[in-house]
């Protein structure tokens, strides 16, 4: 069996292990070293009862898991942490989608443009958050100000102190950190998209739409997986703008899965249940990326 | 537009896209419209109810108390080395990293790639306290290394994959009618793909700076002398246990963000750089 | 051109990295100095310099102990100190809040200051201060003690109401003119002010002499009852009372919008920055009509762990910062009168905001010290909420919270 330009395949295969293994050999061994004992640790430390200093105490097998399991509370938050990563993965990507394109327009003012977009990413979270924070307060806050000036509404609600509100607003703050990235990502893979191919469906007499569904998509179609994937495990994890926002309030209805496993650790001591709660994140983490995966390497196979 | 390059863009279409930009800017940067016109207010303004957008009596003193009150120079540096480190040690081993795993077919691709992928399922606000006993345990507590350690491990998985995926995007034609040249698999690697992929590495590059510029639980947990504290941790120092100083946090957070900007601006050109296409004919 | 400068000055930051990377690994400097290691906690007014001066002379004094003060911002302490803990490597004192002192108990993680700092320093501190008495023996030295109070906007109100009944009705008076009535923060933070000073007001116990939560007593819902009237009905408190903790909504009654505030002391700070063209005056919190006035105290103590690895060189600095010369000012600073019996004598501290504390402190009470006091507190926030959102009536939302609460304890 040969490749396209008649090196055969076969003999290249055992050094191409060798060599792939020595390439990975420092990122896996790092990993390794730095990750693997605390995931580890994290499973073990599910499984016995712990003190209040992170000691584990005697063994308990996987009551824990029974009891969040049968815990109504639970299963609130899980609910609530797939509509937070669904809705927010969605809007991000489409908001980069959108202005990875309109970037990658040719005109007067676009390298200030993509500057600026940049700026909210390069902000620090915790404090662009409470940037947010201040921006939604009712009193001082200048967007509801802005909304009252403007006409929009002479009333607008008071953004963190209602359920519905407060998670919407949380929503939109961990959507607003996570689409100048998206938009980069995309931006990038677009650039990547050799002209050459652009040329030749040029040549071909193809339609703007046609060159954008047959070369430009194709042409980005991986990093749009591996982006919107990652970005559901961040999202799924982001723990400042929820924390920061409205710690979990009010009366808990903001709350997702890694406030949650905050809560439990640093503010109650509850190093079993943390734990266990980590663990939930890793299974239902693992399911969305197995799903993915097999989209992805299917792609690949083609 | 539409992702079509630099080819066909009309008057109309330019139009368009400048007022969409203008539109979104406007949305996306509110709040840092809202820090750049507080950061000039003095505490009067900035807590007057109703608010309003401009000072009245616009002060500078708020970046001069920041400068007194903080050894703001002190933060600039200690973040530069986190981010630059963590930067550094990422690309070093996430580059041969992503090119095995997009180039070259071995037993346990999937499983190896599945298990980065692992790493980025969980937070680190969830090991913070396992990877602090491992620190102590090397003796590297109240160092830069460990937190730049820490910064490379988050941030290594996202960009193997994406380099996996951006690697991926270029034809193997290119690089096997390189290497029929008589490039070698390194030399074909640094003068074919790289160039190509130069955008994407380019925002990994990026998202691991920022990652390692803004970095807060890790420049909290390892370090402990106040002259290693990077500028996320003290400029934290302005949000107190009974009031916020907002002056002061918002004038310094400007202050911080400049930097990434400034870095932003000069590899944007890479970004772009257009060489896509060109390769072959070299 | 912009490639050189950028590719010089990643030159240049490398080295200037790869020389700092290896510099101060770790704990262990010197041999012939042993290191003493303090947490000293970010209190707003603190000057770092002066602390810095404080750990000089402390050294300077005792040549034989390198002094590692290490400055944490209030919001940290407590995680970065559970880490430290969870390792087996905490400072040999920090500074915490005093209601932490029982988790920290329940580990063995401290030991009694007694043993380290020397009687003389105990005897200069306020008897009224001295809470941190676990079964008689004083286990965490008080550092900062300050009693709430509440202040008043006299260009918007001009009376000291005399019980809880009386303020509401100054209140709604205040409120008619389009500013606030009264302050009250609504969102979840670290403390469960200001229900507390409603519940206290009303003469409430957080748990029965068995450990029972009885925040659901009669006077429990009173408080909770109230807040719901003023919040609700009333409507005098400041609009967006749900999304703000005291942060965000003292500065309200700052800004000059609102007539009463139940605050602390840092009122004078806060005040002092805004200029204002309107009047300060400081007046008791008072009670419900037939009880007795019960201000909040609340009071950080140190603690000294039994993981440090240099408590005789801690008690020494103890001993040393808690001299006037070092306190004082550090006192003042902090905004919180002093503990010290000396100290409090000193003419920085005779002011009205002072005078208001000294004699809320006559009357006050602490937060319960308590096993699991954390996550009751958040519970019963919660409860508060659940009642103010207009989930569940005040006294629902309080028996949930004394089930949810027994529960956890019993854990």
């Amino acid at each position: 069996m040969e490749n396209a330009i008649g090196i055969p395949k076969k003999r290249r295969l055992g050094g191409e292990a060798t060599l792939a293994y020595a390439l990975l050999a420092p990122a896996v061994l790092l990993m390794l070293l730095f990750m693997a004992y605390p995931i580890i640790y994290v499973f073990v430390v599910s499984l016995f009862k712990t003190n209040k200093l992170a000691r584990i105490q005697e063994f308990d097998g996987f009551r824990i898991y029974g009891k969040l399991l049968a815990d109504k509370e639970n299963w609130k938050v899980i609910g609530r942490s797939l509509l937070w990563v669904i809705t927010g993965v969605t809007t991000k990507t489409l908001f980069g989608i959108i202005i990875a394109v309109v970037l990658n327009t040719k005109y007067r003012g676009q390298k200030i443009a993509r500057l600026l977009f940049v700026i909210p990413w390069a902000s620090s979270i915790p404090i662009s958050v409470m940037l947010w924070r201040w921006v939604y307060h009712t009193e001082f806050g200048l967007l509801n100000h802005t909304l009252k000036s403007l006409g929009i509404s002479a009333n607008p609600p008071v953004w963190l102190g209602q359920p519905i509100s407060a998670f919407l607003s949380c929503m939109w703050v961990d959507i607003w950190i996570g689409i100048p990235f998206m938009a980069l990502v995309f931006l990038a893979a677009m650039q990547s998209v050799p002209r050459t191919l652009y040329e030749a469906a040029d040549i071909d007499g193809a339609t703007r739409s046609q060159k954008f569904r047959y070369v430009t998509l194709p042409g980005i179609t991986a990093i749009l997986l591996i982006a919107t994937l990652l970005s559901s495990l961040w999202t799924f994890n982001d723990f400042n703008t929820v924390y920061i926002l409205t710690k979990g309030g009010p009366a808990g209805t903001t709350n997702i899965l890694i406030t949650y496993v905050y809560q439990n650790s640093f503010e109650w001591l509850k190093w079993q249940k943390a734990s266990a709660l980590s663990m939930f994140t890793f299974v239902i983490l693992s399911i969305v990326s197995f799903l993915y995966s097999r989209v992805y390497f299917k792609r690949e196979a083609m | 537009m539409l992702g079509l390059g630099y080819t066909n863009t009309n008057r109309l279409m330019k139009t368009f896209a400048i007022v969409l930009t203008i539109i979104l800017l406007s949305i996306m940067l509110f709040p840092f419209l809202v820090m750049v016109v507080s950061m000039f207010k003095s505490s009067e303004e900035i807590y007057h109810i109703p608010p309003y957008w401009f000072p009245q009596k616009p002060t500078l003193q708020n970046f001069v108390t920041v400068w007194h009150t903080i050894p703001l120079a002190s933060f600039f540096v200690s973040s530069a080395i986190i981010a630059f480190g963590a930067v550094i040690l990422n690309t070093m081993i996430s580059v041969p990293a992503g090119y095995a795993v997009a180039r070259l077919n071995f037993p346990g691709k999937k499983t190896i790639l599945y298990a980065f992928l692992v790493t980025q399922m969980f937070s680190p606000v969830v090991i913070v306290i396992s990877l602090f006993k491992i620190v102590i345990g090397l003796k590297l507590i109240d160092t830069y290394i460990s937190v730049i350690v820490a910064n490379a491990v988050f941030t290594t998985p996202f960009v193997i994959w994406m380099l996996n995926g951006y690697f991926s995007g270029i034809p193997k034609s290119i690089e096997d009618a390189a290497r029929i040249d008589g490039c070698s698999r390194v030399g074909a690697l640094l003068r074919v793909i790289l160039p190509i992929a130069a955008p994407g590495l380019v925002t990994t590059v990026i998202y691991t700076f920022i990652y390692g510029w803004n970095d807060f639980i890790f420049s909290l947990t390892f370090l402990q002398t106040q002259d290693k504290y990077p500028l996320t941790i003290g400029l934290y120092q302005f949000v107190g246990r009974f009031a916020v100083r907002w002056e002061e946090l918002l004038a310094g957070s400007f202050l911080a963000i400049l930097p990434v900007l400034l870095l932003f601006f000069f590899v944007e050109k890479q970004l772009v750089s257009g060489l896509a296409g060109g390769a072959v004919k070299e | 051109m912009k490639k050189v400068v950028l590719i010089v000055a990643l030159i240049a930051l490398m080295s200037v990295s790869t020389v700092s990377l290896f510099a101060n690994g770790g704990k262990d400097t010197g041999d012939a100095k042993s290191t003493v290691t303090f947490w000293l906690a970010d209190y707003e007014g603190i000057d770092h310099d002066f602390v810095g001066e404080i750990a000089a002379a402390f050294e300077a004094k005792y040549p034989e102990y390198e002094m590692d003060l290490v400055i944490v911002d209030w919001n940290a302490l407590h995680d970065k100190l559970t880490t430290a803990l969870a390792s087996g490597t905490p400072p040999d004192a920090s500074v915490i809040g005093t209601r932490w002192l029982l988790e920290l108990m329940d580990l063995d993680a401290v030991v009694a200051p007694g043993d380290y700092v020397s009687q003389s320093t105990f005897d200069n501190i306020a008897p009224g201060a001295m809470e941190a008495k676990i079964d008689g023996t004083l286990m965490g030295i008080p550092f900062a003690a300050g009693s709430r109070f509440m202040a008043m906007n006299k260009s918007l109100a001009s009376e000291a109401p005399a019980t809880m009944e009386e303020l509401r009705e100054l209140a709604i008076e205040a409120s008619k003119g389009g500013d606030y009535g009264l302050i009250m923060p609504g969102a979840k933070h670290s403390e469960l002010s200001d229900f507390v000073y409603y519940f206290y007001a009303a003469g409430g116990e957080f748990f029965d002499a068995n450990g029972k939560c009885i925040v659901n007593s009669p006077e429990g819902v009173k408080a909770l009852e109230f807040m719901l009237q003023l919040a609700l009905e009333d409507k005098v408190v400041q609009d967006g009372f749900m999304a703000q903790d005291r942060k965000e909504s003292h500065p309200i009654f700052m800004g000059g919008k609102a007539a009463y505030v139940m605050i602390g002391a840092w009122a004078d700070t806060e005040y002092g920055k805004m200029n204002a063209d309107w009047d300060i005056e400081y007046m008791q919190i008072p009670p419900f009509a037939g009880n007795d006035p019960a201000p909040l105290i609340v009071t950080d103590s140190i603690a000294l762990y039994s993981d440090g690895d240099n408590l005789e060189g801690i008690g020494k600095f103890i001993d040393f910062m808690y001299q006037d010369e070092w306190k004082a000012p550090l006192d003042k600073g902090m905004g919180f009168p002093p503990v010290t019996i000396s100290a409090a004598k000193r003419p920085e501290f005779q002011t009205p905001m002072y005078a208001a504390m000294a004699e809320a402190n006559l009357n006050a009470k602490g937060w319960p010290l308590v096993t699991g006091w954390v996550e009751s507190a958040s519970i019963i926030i919660d409860a508060n909420q659940k009642a103010l959102l207009g989930q569940m009536s005040a006294k629902e939302a309080l028996d949930w919270a004394a089930a949810e609460v027994d529960k956890v304890r019993a854990e």
